[in-house]
């Protein structure tokens, strides 16, 4: 996903919702991009910026995974 | 080339601070095993001193820590270390990059026409932290998460495992601790969801590249 792709109004409302119940204190770090707290991520996935398409992109990919059957063979075959 | 272990842990942001603090502990295992370290710390890790020392000492092992693109590899507030121009250096060696993207080009330059490793991340390297926590990394649990089953490839290679064997007790160590986040998800604990597709971007995006059978 790049800059350019727009996202769905129901994609955006998801991953917003998912960002919205992550503690307060928390922060996440993105590489050079920054730290971040949970209501300046909701502001990037807003946005579609760079560091909002990268976290629509870990969600979306994080979801394959689990309607696949990814993660839990991942997770067996790991256990 | 002698049992030398080259670390560079830039301090200069959240992330940096982590990395280097997580950083730190294996340096400890390290001095458990017969390895001899140079570490370059803050403002010591510069492209002069890391390409001075591989040219004089020629080190098997490499720890980089910081930020990364998909060419480049930073030491201290976004010098950058490695690039295409430099690559040679680390030819014929055992790269470890915790820094975003550096799998995703750089990482194939390195280990052109050679047999050396590359172990690196395709994707951002990220992790969550918190923020109550962030004078005292290594005691954020959270970020503990992360950045351990990390620690694990450089320990591991410090243990005599390969390249390849190393990658894969760092994604069991990541798979491990996915389990213990979806058993929080299972008590209703807030943010284990966001947790845990954070560790599994990192689990896929996580590469060996080269010749996985080298050896410390």
């Amino acid at each position: 996903m790049n800059e350019k792709e727009s996202i769905s109004e129901d994609i955006k409302e998801l991953v917003i919702a998912r960002l919205d119940i992550m503690p307060s204190t928390y922060k996440l770090s993105i590489g050079s991009e920054g730290t971040f707290t949970r209501k300046q991520l909701i502001e990037h996935v807003i946005a579609e910026d760079k560091i909002g398409n990268q976290i629509t992109r870990m969600q979306l990919n994080f979801i394959k995974a689990l309607t696949t059957g990814k993660l839990i063979e991942t997770l067996n075959k790991n256990g | 080339m002698d049992n030398l272990l080259l670390v560079t842990r830039p301090k200069y942001d959240d992330g940096t601070e982590y990395l280097s603090a997580y950083a730190l502990e294996v340096l400890k295992e390290a001095k458990k095993s017969n390895a001899s370290v140079k570490d370059f710390e803050g403002k010591e890790a510069n492209k002069e001193n890391v390409e001075k020392y591989l040219k004089s000492k020629n080190p098997k092992l490499i720890f980089l820590n910081g930020h990364g693109s998909e060419c480049e590899i930073y030491g201290h507030k976004e010098e950058v270390i490695f690039s295409l121009d430099n690559v040679n250096l680390l030819k014929n060696k055992i790269t470890y990059a915790r820094a975003c993207f550096s799998a995703s080009i750089l990482g194939h330059e390195i280990v052109k026409n050679n047999s050396g490793c590359f172990i690196g991340y395709i994707y951002p390297f990220s992790f969550w932290m918190d923020g109550k926590r962030s004078a005292t990394p290594l005691k954020d649990k959270i970020a503990g998460m992360f950045l351990n089953p990390s620690n694990e490839i450089v320990v591991s290679l410090l243990n005599g495992e390969t390249a390849k064997k190393a990658n894969e007790i760092s994604k069991k160590m990541m798979a491990a601790n996915m389990r213990k986040i979806l058993s929080m998800e299972q008590k209703n604990e807030p943010g284990a969801t966001g947790m845990l597709q954070i560790l599994w971007d990192n689990y896929e995006g996580q590469v060996v590249l080269g010749n996985e059978e080298m050896c410390f």
